[in-house]
């Protein structure tokens, strides 16, 4: 919270998960592709068979093409927009596992440096030392997986670390193992996904063998991810698979998101079945592109439910999304987000252009003005009260009210409501008591916020946080003293305005 | 100093001594210029040569331009690869300065990788049906440098932060911006140039196409040389328009700073001599050998006298905060034991291929 803020217009967020999610797709093509590949040229030297050499030629050059550039340059490209839109986090993340990821980066020199051989020493090499070199490939791909797991698990479920702080208490995590056979299973179905088309083009007759061939792979890779899958959700700790399992998830959306991961991996199965291993002969682009939707979409979906059960923290119980550390939160209340940054105190010391630099240093990592997760939406306005008040058509004024205040209000019926608001004439000719209104609402929430953080605050140390006791269990809390939750309050009631000061709002650099 | 808009360190420590990190950064950043120079020096020396070329795809040049756009087809992925480490080393040590020269570029940084993805797809389409994309190559690898010097400069002036806040662009204007750009861009174009002379000349002497490599060798040689000379007249600019707190320090730093930069501008000046002794570098093998391998020398010792620059530029902040020291000396260990068994695979992967050539039916 103490950097500058890169402030981006489509939200930090929304760029990250494009990065990341190219990023993974093609990692994991490129582990699962490494396998195939160098199984399928075993078997075509053990079997004299040319089509199958082909498939494992065609793959390669796919793998070559996209993963060890694109791959590559995407992998960066999550630390440099982690470090764009988090760089307290990715910093606490490096600062603790620099030295996993040194080792990652060990693994993932040999793996480059073996698919650019492999690819271009095809015809050039003997059988026996192209398949080794094949085979090195898929254990520098693989290993990297092994390695790069650790971290990413840890950031969910950092187990007994949140007490040692000990390297290998966070790698070796409860989700660790899960979370390998679901990845294990998950790079064969994205090898599968992207070597159906490089099938298609071998010869009429040999297609349908091909494709069959590839839609045993896919059901064992179906198998696998839906393993350890359930395994990852077994070893879930209840604060956390309270959020989107059982009758009453916490947070209905990751529910729904569980729902469409597994009909996704249902859909990628039914279209294997059906078209790669009973009817190969129909299998088509479009079937590919099925497979294509069913892999992705578990792939996306569980990574999606990963994040989401993770909110709001970016390492679980010790560091936040916005790079706040749970240890600062009551010396930042006591001393004041200023006095803990520079770019924050450093300014017009107006209290609204002071709130705004607040925003941009505490809310701005997960919201935006206008676009993604916008601000502006989420708060109260003068129009949202009068469309309230108006109840024009009979009875939208219940469903404004339920849209845009039961979040705060769930306890107060609309009649009730209505009838101790102001109405629509008084709203309109007295626009400044509404905003006045607005303001206290705002501040209220800001020191329900605030409030939130001394529970985290308070919490035993070195256990994994119950979010099922917060009400907004998907926010960091604000920190800062008094005087600061009243400067945060008049930047945001001022947006109701259409006042936005260019500095919290980012122009975008 | 005022210190005001640094952000603070880390609260997890630092885990290793700084030594070791400062010595995994200068490393593997020298690993990451050899394959930088190659992708960089490689492409913009290639589009100037196809031009000269012509399209005719006998001529010398036209042979040059393919020969280091072929080595490009490695070399781009390994300048990525080798590229992880040092940005990774750079973060532990220098994480208040790194992540805030970034944000402060923020869009021109990040769009550092779109740049990266259409250069080497640019240099892939080169390949299969030529047209203009080789320069679009070289002009996002130029971009590409371009931003790099950028980000390097404003992380190193915390004192100019504000500025940069409200107008990034105007590390432009640095003294020492264009100075710096063109000392890298330069010692990019030798280094490519002189592996192309050297693979040359092995091929002439193999004798294989032995006129066009004698030309080619000729050609790339004399690139060596007047880069080198620009290179010689740009390193003493640079050093002229450097802050002069910097200077001073690099001048008052004893042996450990003085003695790489005495070594790098005598190695620059013996280059010169070694690269105007040969008319006909195919008649010298051992000299291009040599010239090529002093030049690799220069290159890391400038690397650490770059690594040094940028210590003195930071030391009024970095002074001024004590990183807590948690090593992690087993996993360094792991790690150190992983890389050389990890690179000691590489060789013998490489040395297997290399022995088991085949044709035919035996072939893969």
């Amino acid at each position: 919270m103490d950097y500058p803020i890169w402030n981006v217009a489509m939200g930090g967020g929304v760029l990250m998960a494009w990065v990341a999610i190219t990023h993974v797709i093609v990692s994991h093509f490129a582990i699962g592709g490494g396998l195939i590949i160098v199984i399928t040229e075993t078997l075509a030297v053990k079997r004299s068979d040319p089509e199958l050499r082909e498939l494992a030629r065609r793959s390669s050059l796919v793998l070559i093409l996209v993963s060890t550039v694109f791959g590559a340059i995407s992998g960066v490209g999550i630390w440099v927009v982690a470090g764009l839109i988090s760089p307290g986090a990715i910093s606490a993340l490096i600062h603790n596992y620099v030295w996993g990821w040194a080792i990652e980066w060990v693994f993932f020199i040999l793996e480059i440096v073996a698919a650019l051989v492999y690819y271009t020493t095809w015809d050039k090499i003997s059988k026996g030392a192209h398949l080794l070199v094949g085979w090195l490939y898929f254990i520098g791909a693989y290993f990297s997986l092994v390695v790069i797991n650790g971290i990413i698990t840890f950031m969910l479920t950092p187990g007994g670390w949140l007490e040692s702080h000990a390297f290998w208490d966070g790698f070796f995590n409860p989700t660790y193992w899960p979370s390998l056979v679901l990845r294990t299973g998950i790079v064969v179905l994205m090898a599968v996904a992207f070597m159906l088309w490089p099938a298609f083009k071998a010869s009429p007759d040999r297609r349908p063998d091909l494709v069959r061939y590839l839609g045993w792979w896919f059901l064992g890779g179906v198998f696998v991810s839906y393993a350890g899958y359930r395994w990852w959700e077994a070893v879930l700790p209840d604060t956390v698979t309270a959020l989107f399992l059982g009758e009453a998830p916490t947070l209905a959306g990751l529910a729904a998101t569980r729902s469409f991961t597994l009909w996704s991996l249902t859909l990628g199965l039914a279209v294997t079945v059906v078209a790669l291993l009973l009817a190969p002969k129909l299998a088509r682009g479009l079937t590919a592109i099925l497979l294509m939707v069913g892999a992705f979409g578990f792939f996306g979906g569980y990574e999606r439910l990963r994040e989401g059960t993770r909110k709001p923290f970016l390492i679980h119980s010790h560091l936040f999304s916005n790079g706040l550390l749970v240890s600062q939160i009551d010396e930042i209340n006591a001393r004041g987000i200023a006095a803990h940054s520079g770019w924050v105190a450093a300014g017009d010391p107006a209290p609204e252009a002071f709130g705004g630099r607040i925003f941009v240093a505490q809310c701005a990592s997960c919201h935006t003005i206008d676009g993604y997760q916008s601000i502006r939406e989420a708060l109260p306005t003068v129009a949202d009260m009068e469309l309230v008040a108006a109840d024009q058509p009979s009875g939208m004024g219940a469903v404004h009210y339920r849209e845009q205040c039961s979040r705060c209000h769930g306890d107060i019926e609309y009649q009730e409501m209505a009838e101790m608001m102001p109405t629509l004439e008084e709203i309109r000719e007295d626009p400044e008591f509404i905003r006045e209104l607005n303001l206290g609402m705002i501040t209220m929430t800001l020191v329900e916020l605030r409030d939130m953080g001394e529970e985290f605050a308070d919490f035993e140390p070195g256990k994994q946080f119950d979010m099922r006791t917060l009400d907004r269990s998907y926010m960091p809390p604000f920190v800062g003293t008094e005087e600061e939750v009243e400067a945060l309050a008049l930047y945001l009631a001022s947006l109701d305005r259409g006042e936005t000061d260019v500095v919290a709002t980012g122009g975008e650099k | 100093m005022n210190t005001d808009l640094i952000p603070a360190l880390d609260a997890a420590g630092m885990p290793g001594p700084p030594w070791l990190f400062h010595f995994l950064l200068v490393f593997t950043f020298f690993l990451h210029l050899i394959f930088m120079n190659l992708t960089l020096g490689g492409t913009l020396m290639a589009f100037v040569a196809n031009l000269r070329g012509g399209g005719r795809t006998a001529d010398p040049n036209a042979v040059l331009a393919k020969r280091l756009m072929g080595v490009n087809t490695y070399a781009i992925s390994l300048a990525i690869t080798t590229g992880v480490a040092p940005l990774l080393f750079v973060q532990v040590l220098y994480q208040q300065y790194f992540y805030s020269g970034t944000i402060l570029l923020g869009w021109i940084w990040f769009n550092m990788l779109v740049l990266l993805m259409i250069g080497y797809y640019a240099a892939y389409l080169h390949k299969k049906f030529r047209g203009p994309w080789l320069g679009v190559s070289a002009l996002t690898f130029f971009g590409i440098a371009m931003t790099h010097v950028a980000v390097h400069l404003i992380h190193v002036q915390p004192e100019k932060w504000a500025r940069f806040d409200a107008n990034a662009l105007a590390v432009l204007g640095d003294p020492t911006y264009w100075p710096r750009l063109l000392h890298f861009v330069l010692a990019a174009i030798t280094f490519a140039a002189l592996v192309a002379a050297w693979w040359a000349v092995r091929r002439a002497r193999a004798g294989v196409d032995v006129e066009v490599n004698t030309a080619i060798a000729a050609t790339a040689w004399r690139w060596g040389l007047w880069s080198t000379v620009l290179i010689m007249v740009d390193g003493f600019i640079l050093l002229g328009v450097l802050p002069k707190p910097v200077l001073l320090g690099v001048m008052r730093g004893g042996l450990a700073t003085l003695g790489p930069l005495t070594i790098s501008i005598l190695f620059g000046v013996g280059l010169l001599m070694m690269l105007a002794r040969a008319k006909n570098p195919v008649e010298n093998p051992g000299l291009v050998s040599g010239t090529l391998a002093a030049l690799t020398l220069t290159i890391a010792v400038m690397t650490v006298t770059r690594h040094q620059v940028r210590v003195l530029y930071l030391d009024p902040f970095t002074s001024q905060f004590h990183p807590t020291i948690v090593p992690q000396w087993g996993n360094f260990i792991l790690f150190a034991l992983l890389l050389v068994a990890g690179l000691a695979t590489v060789f013998w992967m490489i040395r297997r291929v290399l022995t088991s050539p085949a044709e035919g039916d035996e072939a893969a």
